[in-house]
């Protein structure tokens, strides 16, 4: 799966936009979105909201957890834990890069939640490595990850899984013998 | 009570005017606030620490932590040169009198005395054997009092700096912040005669001259030590400040004390100031806080002489007066002041304090208040501690914030925001639309200082309040005009102000200062002005509806009274005049019509209730919390300063009924016009004075047009009677239309003068309220000032004034002008000067041609009639400018129809029913359906096809119904076109009759 995808994916959460136009109720597969009245905030799907913060045609609220103070806490509390920390929203990496990216004007302190938000990220993945270097180093059979978003998962997919094979490979051969005519056909 | 330095020695005093309350403190600022709600208060930091301070004449003095005696500007703040030095910290310094010396106590024993304007002449008074507390002055210049640790006070007699009198009274201590009474002397101002000393609990007066202490002010509940003793300017009263927090204030004639407060914390009271009009009463304490005693009585009371019965009494009525800062009601003074007053003479233990009670007994007997003395068996209590009243909220625009803020919004409702920024650099107001659509975001410099407005689709509103150079004003941005000048400004008569404003649909309304509504037309014509029963607090408006929530007068609770008033284009009605219930102790913070039905709701934030008055369904909403601010009750409440909304709405729902019946309606328009009437004589003196326009047409206009609205109302009731008697009637309306005749004159004068001023919103507007002849006299006007887009605009318009035609048109005899001409469909068809008619037509004629799809010219009109025709189905609607004749008189028309058919087809039912409901039908019945006979024999098929199983009566009776859905052209063409055109059955008779018919 492409980061890419998840992104797209992320772009159906709903946020909550002020718009500055009229406009009735749209009838669309995924739902039925508005009224749209000036001035009255109104939930809709983040690709939308971007499409119309892009024409200027609307304000976006920025979710309530994109909020330093609230950000601020739950860093401290992921470098606390060990473990992983429930997460504000499954895909809170994206809202945030999307939403900062085109709307940083409406979001207060855009410059402060973006380095929190990689703070974030950035504490998630180094634990992820670190669990994934312990994983391999004691030889466990399986783990468990909780509170892990899609983008996360995704992030780590691809190497862990390749070493993984790379290493049943190589611990394969230690079995002098028998497997390695196997693998040569592999 | 407010915190204002940090903790230890504070003091306070007010500048000359009273404009300012100055305080230093610990912190070495000296802060000058413009009143206790100041958050940001100037401040001039004089040095480390700052212990006293005195302002005279401009000049601060203060005794800072270097020693010395410093002088300063004021209010700038500039250093203004070293008075004197210490050779430690200086404790108090006072100015005498005139403000040409300064007295300074030190720490060093010294008192020095310094000319301001010649710091080198200094007399220095030795004596004291320990540091000074305080100083001061006698008003007479003679003297100076001083107050030492050592425990003396020592009056001084400064010409010959020696002491003339020393008194043993304080204890001893070893210096000022071991002492426990700061011990601040007073002498009393004017007549200079006593000179307070605070001793222990009590504050002893002596004689000047003879030195006598001759009385001693006492309170039995002031049972700390006195720190701080003030007079009042008129020297009458003294205000005393305790260690352990209490103010007291003796009236010191009667030796009565006659205010009693105590500090919210408790706090050692440590400075006190009189303002210069002696109503209230600054104090700081140790902790840093500053205090202000409202509602003092006036010092102006010159009775130190009379009776002390007299001021007793005359002195907290006073006190209530200063309470409604501008009603000068003297009725407040009730039952709860009287008994006040009583109470307060109880507690002194002055011999003369029961024989006092009693004769005052008396006077309340003569006034028949009948309280009676009771209470000196009660034991005391310091002050009155019923239930205060609720002081009666400021006038407020809903939707804004508070006006001191620098930052705030003016108005945030359906519409946009308008934002005021009021800071040093900048002092602009953004308007910000929610809807982009409806005009872009504005930006204006607030050159006038502006603090109200209001937002809506056509305009921006703004008003200023008046100062004393310039007059209040009111300032209209009408965006949605499409003529090039977009702005209007008026100013008020001087004195009054504006209070409240609101733009309803085509019209703005300001509340005054003089309690007054003066409803402008949106192009900036004074359309109406009416008074209002009390002060106003704030007015909204909806489409054609005013609602004005006002002061209706006082029951302990504020009490308020909602009106709402209808613009309707017929007819201005009162619906109410209602009381608006309000919960205890609560102010109004928002008010507002809901977006979708213009019903009238209402909500209190301060107990979070919402309120329907209209109707006497009573919805409680709670609100989530106090901080959020209402915008709009059709949408979420906003939060205060965050324009980001997040909370659900109260849910409001029921839809009172706000429909009267005609007949009380009409009754109440009576009523009405009587105010109306009282009115116009001061109609000169209130009138407003257009900028732009002179005064005589415009006072003539209004004045006229409370005629009109009069006259509206004559013509109403005459329509009535009409079913009666109808020879009465005629000539009652015939007076009428000779008046109108002259209003209209008026009008047209009016209209010349914004003619020549390119107003030519305005004189669409003006054209709007003339009737058919008028019109025609202005476009000719217009066309023959080289005005032609305006002369157009006017022909376009639909002026025909409703509430005008009918009585008219049965009464003038109509002559047929020439051709069908688009004006006789609308118009009142009053006889037209032979001159006039045809170059009007011509100017017309010239412009319709020129238009290729207008649609009423000639036979092509009527082709285009008979294509479209759907007898029943409502024809649709375009948008180009060309149909715009066409719209506005369906619209008319149909409304006509609408309340003409069922009396109509009753009529048909029965031709045998009662007299007609008025007269327009009644000659329709007469002569009946002309026009109709044709088109009935037209669209007799298509009747019969739609429905074949009709019988023949019914087939009429179809063909009525449908032949009554179509517009007033529609007939008239058919009417006019058979009569000139093929076959002219009976000639000019018929065209009338199709006239009337429409009309």
């Amino acid at each position: 799966m492409d980061a890419s995808e998840v992104e797209f994916l992320a772009e159906k959460e709903t946020v909550k936009i002020i718009p500055n136009f009229s406009l009735d109720k749209i009838y669309l597969i995924g739902g039925d979105l508005g009224p749209f009245n000036p001035g009255l905030p109104v939930d809709v799907p983040v690709w939308l909201a971007l499409n119309l913060k892009q024409r200027q045609k609307c304000r976006i609220v920025p979710p309530a957890w994109m909020d330093v103070d609230k950000l601020e806490e739950m860093r401290d509390l992921e470098r606390k834990e060990d473990t992983f920390t429930p997460v504000p929203s499954p895909y809170y990496m994206e809202l945030t890069k999307l939403l900062l990216n085109f709307a940083s004007d409406n979001i207060p302190k855009a410059d402060e939640i973006r380095t929190l938000v990689k703070d974030i990220w950035d504490t998630r993945i180094a634990k992820l490595r670190l669990s994934a270097d312990s994983f391999i180093s004691q030889l466990e059979a399986h783990a468990k990850l909780d509170n892990l978003t899609l983008m996360e998962i995704n992030t780590i997919r691809a190497f862990l899984l390749d070493s993984l094979n790379c290493l049943y490979k190589l611990r394969s051969n230690q079995h002098p013998g028998s497997s390695k005519g196997q693998f040569a056909d592999f | 009570m407010r915190y204002g330095h940090s903790e230890g020695h504070t003091e306070v005093c007010f500048d000359d005017s009273g404009k300012f309350i100055v305080t230093c403190g610990n912190d070495g600022d000296v802060r000058i606030w413009e009143g206790l709600d100041d958050d940001d208060p100037k401040f001039i930091t004089v040095g480390e620490k700052a212990y006293s301070l005195a302002l005279k004449n401009n000049k601060l003095v203060t005794a800072s932590s270097n020693n010395t005696v410093q002088i300063h500007t004021f209010p700038d703040g500039d250093p203004d040169g070293i008075l004197t030095r210490f050779t430690t910290n200086a404790t108090h310094v006072t100015f005498n009198s005139s403000g040409s010396r300064v007295a300074a106590g030190s720490s060093d024993f010294m008192v020095k005395v310094v000319e301001v304007s010649d710091s080198s002449q200094q007399k220095t008074l030795r004596g004291h054997e320990a540091p000074v507390l305080s100083v001061t002055f006698d008003p007479k210049d003679d003297f100076l009092a001083s107050a030492s640790c050592d425990g003396n006070v020592v009056v001084w007699n400064i010409k010959e700096q020696s002491q003339l009198i020393s008194w043993p009274l304080l204890q001893k201590t070893n210096d000022v912040s071991n002492a426990k009474s700061l011990c601040r002397l007073a002498w009393q101002p004017g007549t200079a005669k006593f000179l307070a000393v605070p001793v222990e609990s009590k504050v002893q007066l002596y004689e000047r001259g003879s030195w006598d202490h001759v009385s001693t002010l006492s309170d039995d509940l002031l049972t700390q030590l006195v720190n701080v003793v003030a007079w009042s300017p008129c020297g009458q009263f003294l205000a005393a400040g305790s260690v352990g927090g209490s103010l007291n204030v003796w009236d010191v004639s009667s030796k009565l004390c006659v205010e009693r407060q105590k500090h919210e914390k408790g706090f050692t009271v440590c400075g006190l100031a009189w303002h210069p009009s002696g109503s209230q009463i600054a104090y700081t304490d140790t902790e840093g806080c500053l205090g202000l005693l409202d509602g003092l009585r006036t010092s102006t009371s010159n009775s130190t002489n009379t009776a002390s019965k007299q001021a007793v009494v005359t002195k907290p009525a006073k006190d209530y007066d200063a309470l409604f800062d501008d009603d000068d009601d003297d009725r407040v003074m009730d039952e709860g002041v009287r008994s006040r007053a009583i109470l307060d003479d109880e507690n002194s233990l002055d011999t003369g304090s029961l024989k006092l009670g009693q004769e005052k007994c008396g006077d309340d007997d003569d006034t028949g208040s009948g309280v009676v003395p009771a209470a000196p068996l009660v034991p005391l209590r310091p002050a009155y501690e019923g239930p205060m009243p609720t002081p009666p909220q400021k006038a407020f625009q809903p939707g804004s914030t508070p006006a001191h803020l620098t930052h705030r919004f003016m108005m945030w409702n359906s519409v946009g925001i308008v934002r005021d920024y009021n800071d040093e650099q900048d002092n602009a107001i953004d308007v910000e639309f929610h809807d982009t659509a409806v005009h872009h975001a504005m930006h204006l410099t607030n050159t006038l200082g502006h603090t109200m407005a209001d937002l809506s689709q056509e305009a921006v509103l703004l008003a200023c309040p008046g100062t004393d150079e310039l007059a209040s004003k009111l300032q209209c941005l009408h965006f949605s005009s499409w003529d090039t000048n977009k702005e209007w400004m008026v100013d008020l008569p001087q004195g009054e102000d504006v209070r409240a404003l609101c733009l309803g649909q085509g019209w703005a309304a300001v509340a005054t200062s003089t309690l007054m509504i003066r409803v402008f037309s949106i192009g900036g014509v004074q359309r109406e002005i009416f008074s209002l029963p009390g002060n106003v607090v704030c007015m909204v408006a909806h489409g054609e509806q005013l609602l004005i929530v006002y002061h209706r007068g006082f029951d302990g609770e504020q009490a308020l009274g909602v009106q709402l008033l209808q613009f309707g284009p017929r007819k201005r009605q009162l619906i109410h005049g209602e009381p608006l219930p309000l919960s205890h102790r609560s102010y109004l913070s928002w008010l507002g019509f809901t977006a979708e039905d213009g019903v009238v709701r209402m909500l209190n934030r301060s107990v979070g209730n919402t309120w329907t008055p209209v109707c006497n369904t009573r919805e409680t909403c709670k609100s989530k919390s106090d901080s959020y601010w209402v915008v709009g009750i059709h949408e979420n409440p906003q939060q205060l300063r965050l324009p980001v909304p997040s909370h659900s709405a109260p849910t409001c729902c029921g839809h009172p009924a706000l429909q009267a019946a005609s007949v009380s309606d009409l009754h109440r328009e009576r009523t009405d016009g009587g105010k109306h009437s009282q009115h116009i004589r001061h109609y000169k003196l209130v009138l407003l004075r257009d900028i732009e326009t002179q005064y005589l047409p415009g006072e003539q206009y209004c004045r006229s047009l409370l005629f009109s609205n009069h006259f509206s109302f004559l013509s109403s009731s005459g329509y009535e009677i009409d079913e009666e008697a109808q020879s009465q009637s005629q000539k009652d309306q015939q007076e009428l239309l000779m008046k109108m005749f002259a209003l209209l004159f008026i009008l047209h004068v009016f209209f010349q003068l914004s003619c020549k001023l390119e107003r030519e919103f305005r004189c669409v507007e003006l054209a709007e309220l003339m009737t058919q002849k008028v019109v025609t006299l202005a476009i000719r006007y217009a066309s023959r000032s080289r005005r032609m887009a305006l002369a157009q605009r006017l022909s376009v318009n639909p002026f025909a004034k409703e509430a005008v035609s009918p009585v008219k048109t049965n009464l003038t005899p109509i002559t047929k002008g020439g051709r069908a001409n688009p004006f006789k469909v609308l118009g009142s068809g009053k006889p037209s000067s032979a001159s006039g008619q045809p170059r009007v037509t011509n100017i017309l004629d010239n412009m319709t041609t020129s238009r290729k799809s207008f649609p009423l010219s000639g036979p092509a009109g009527k082709q285009n009639k008979n294509t479209v025709l759907k007898p029943l189905a409502p024809r649709p609607k375009t948008k180009t400018q060309s149909t715009l004749l066409q719209m506005s008189g369906t619209k008319a028309s149909n409304k006509k129809t609408q309340q003409n058919t069922q009396p109509a087809a009753d009529r048909q039912k029965q031709p045998e029913a009662p007299p007609p409901a008025s007269p327009a039908d009644n000659t329709e019945n007469k002569r009946p359906k002309t026009g109709f006979q044709f088109w009935l024999e037209e669209n007799r098929k298509s009747i019969t096809a739609d429905n074949p199983d009709l019988e023949e009566t019914d087939v009429i009776k179809e063909a009525m119904g449908r032949f009554r859905t179509l517009s007033a052209e529609d007939r008239l063409v058919r009417n006019t076109g058979r009569s000139e055109g093929r076959v002219p059955i009976r000639g000019e008779g018929h065209i009338r009759d199709g006239v009337l018919e429409n009309l």
